[in-house]
């Protein structure tokens, strides 16, 4: 059986790449799927967690494998916001680069 | 576990199912109402809202109960921020509905997703379980999502929504994937058993640790403590002035709501651990109050004003939340009182700048010029609230800060008591400006401003096209007017003079005879500090 630590490292190395995602790309929509990457690898360790520690007595539950039904449900809503906002953004500034988007700053 | 278990006592749920439907009722009623007609919703959620006020506390009063099986709290605790929550709402709807009228398009939505922002900040005073916390936390998120990009056209509020929306979305990423940690070590994510757990635990490993540490992180980012407050002066700055008002008193009580209930409920308990973890909540609160209050300071914008001084009381809070404690109430209620009190003055300021804008269209604290002359009561409004946030004696910011400070300082940090008190005179120094502004410097003439009226989101349309922050507000006329040397403003409606009367009533009441609210806050607070 593959031990819940490979899982654990490859949900942190997915999160680790969603998070430099998010701060180095300079398109919104790229920036909103790296937000989905995280919240995958969130989700990655919350179904590795509920099967690995099903069985041994205390553990044994599902909560893991639900809480990521609904992680999935809200991303998704949540993504058809941001793309929402952000045609509403190409529709005001005809530009979804972060980097042009600085009407305000400090 | 049984189906009976989940359902015994659903009832005690019906405030929620009520506002729910209320709610989509909202949204259906504003498919056939027609547009000019559509204030009534406004004040059809106004009725709503205090009919689901007083149906909570007809129901509920006494009660301590625990619902599905110990996902949801119904207690003292809940009860107060439901009422306190549906309150703030009903004076935000009260205050926005000129507004509405005349800046944002699709009102009827407007004041529907503000009904299901105020459900999603109930249950997040109910939950006591990390899922149905997030879930709850997301309701409000996205309904703000939406509201804070509620000016169409204006490219500043879409600006702030997608900020907002890119920031919100890392920081619940963030804080899922401490939950995500948590549940893998522990194994619950019930915050009584999350306590249970660590009480139990003789070695606690570094991926629980790093766990609790991304909730922190993501709680903070919905908290805008610093060094997570980024977003906060640019959503504040680019949302529709309603949404601005809500964001900074209704969202972010109701993020404390769920943080003094999980710090209450899952760590206080373990005496020994909680004490390494106040260190790091009192670190955040002297950032937040020193970050905020001083770059408060160069601002120029009134919002931008409000959001650092709103990140400098978030500092305060924050530490008194770091002193809670199973042994004294001091904290909780002062953390409590607090956000009552910030909220009650918060609203008048906001009100009263709402009806200033409506009036001009202007938002800028150079703008405020000589409003003493112009609007004489929304001037002392304006005044009496931010002498209050300052926290000067016989308002209600004086009492909110010495029970907090008092609280703060009883627990043995007297340096965070101190750096309080001085940041607080930081504020008076930036609160006085505009007061001075309105007080003390003479009005412009403003020749201008009647043709402002309404059309002020189109006007930053055009200038918001040049992407240059500088000139979009230089409102100054250039042919200055002798003969009019100030215009009165037009008397604001009746809705927002009663909002900003009633908040001054309550501001000065309150910071004279603040004995019933505190008994009222000490029952919230034992239920939720020795309840669970």
């Amino acid at each position: 059986m593959v031990p819940l630590v490979a899982f654990q490292l490859l949900s942190a190395a997915l999160f680790a790449i969603g998070i430099y995602g998010v701060m180095a790309r300079r398109s919104a929509v790229l920036i909103v799927m790296s937000i989905e990457l995280m919240l995958n690898a969130v989700n990655i360790n919350l179904i590795a967690a509920a099967s690995h520690l099903d069985g041994s007595g205390r553990w044994a539950n599902f909560d893991g494998q639900i809480i990521a039904i609904f992680i999935i449900t809200v991303a998704a809503a949540e993504v058809g916001l941001a793309m929402a906002i952000i045609l509403r953004m190409y529709r005001n500034r005809s530009t979804v680069n972060v980097d042009e988007i600085n009407l305000m700053k400090w | 576990m049984s189906t009976e278990n989940l359902t015994a006592n659903l009832y005690l749920l019906t405030p929620e199912f009520v506002l729910a439907g209320f709610a989509l009722l909202v949204f259906v009623l504003d498919l056939f109402m027609p547009d000019e007609r559509k204030d009534l919703l406004g004040w059809l959620s106004v009725l709503g809202l205090i009919g689901i006020a007083i149906l909570s506390i007809a129901m509920l009063v006494g009660v301590d109960e625990s619902l599905y099986n110990g996902l949801l709290a119904v207690d003292e605790y809940a009860l107060f921020f439901k009422v306190f929550f549906i309150g703030i709402g009903v004076f935000i709807i009260l205050s926005s509905i000129d507004y509405v009228r005349q800046h944002l398009n699709h009102p009827g939505e407007f004041y529907g997703l503000l009904l299901f922002s105020i459900l999603g900040m109930n249950l997040m005073a109910m939950s006591r379980e990390l899922l149905t916390a997030y879930i709850s936390l997301e309701l409000l998120s996205f309904s703000l999502y939406v509201m804070v990009a509620y000016a169409l056209g204006s490219p500043r509020s879409n600006e702030a929504s997608l900020k907002y929306i890119i920031v919100g979305s890392v920081s619940s990423a963030i804080l899922l994937y401490g939950i995500s940690m948590v549940y893998s070590t522990l194994g619950v994510t019930r915050f009584g058993d999350i306590s249970e757990e660590l009480k139990a635990a003789t070695d606690v490993s570094p991926a629980l640790w790093a766990g609790l540490a991304l909730i922190v992180a993501g709680l903070g980012f919905k908290l805008a403590a610093v060094p997570f407050h980024m977003w906060a002066p640019d959503v504040y700055e680019g949302a529709p002035l309603p949404v601005t008002a809500y964001l900074a008193i209704a969202s972010k009580a109701a993020a404390f709501a769920l943080v003094i209930r999980l710090l209450a409920e899952a760590f206080v308990p373990v005496a020994d651990r909680w004490d390494q973890w106040q260190i790091i909540l009192v670190v955040l609160a002297a950032l937040s109050m020193l970050v905020g209050n001083l770059v408060a300071l160069a601002q120029r914008n009134l919002k931008r004003l409000m959001a650092y001084s709103s990140v400098g009381h978030v500092g305060y809070i924050l530490a008194g939340v770091a002193v809670l404690s199973t042994d004294s109430l001091l904290g909780a209620n002062g953390v409590i009182f607090y956000l009552v009190g910030y909220s009650v003055t918060s609203m008048v300021v906001f009100a009263a700048l709402i009806a200033f804008f409506n009036a001009t269209g202007q938002e800028e604290i150079a703008d405020l010029a000589g409003l003493a002359d112009r609007q004489p009561f929304l001037a002392m409004a304006i005044a009496i609230g931010l002498f209050s946030l300052s926290g000067l004696p016989i308002f209600v910011g004086f009492t909110m800060k010495f029970y907090l400070f008092t609280a703060v300082a009883n627990e043995g940090f007297l340096w965070v008591a101190g750096l309080a008190i001085l940041t607080s005179l930081i504020s008076l120094y930036y609160y006085l400006q505009v007061i001075r502004q309105m007080y003390i410097q003479p009005a412009l003439a403003a020749s201008n401003e009647g043709d402002d009226h309404g059309s002020h989101v189109d006007a930053e349309d055009e200038a918001g096209g040049s992407g240059d922050n500088e000139d979009d507000h230089t409102h100054t006329p250039a042919h200055h007017d002798p003969a009019s040397d100030y215009v009165a403003l037009p008397r604001p409606s009746a809705a927002l003079i009663a909002v900003v009367f009633l908040g001054l009533v309550a501001t000065v009441g309150l910071g004279v005879y603040p004995a019933p609210l505190l008994e009222l806050v000490e029952s919230a607070s034992a239920a939720v500090m020795q309840g669970g």
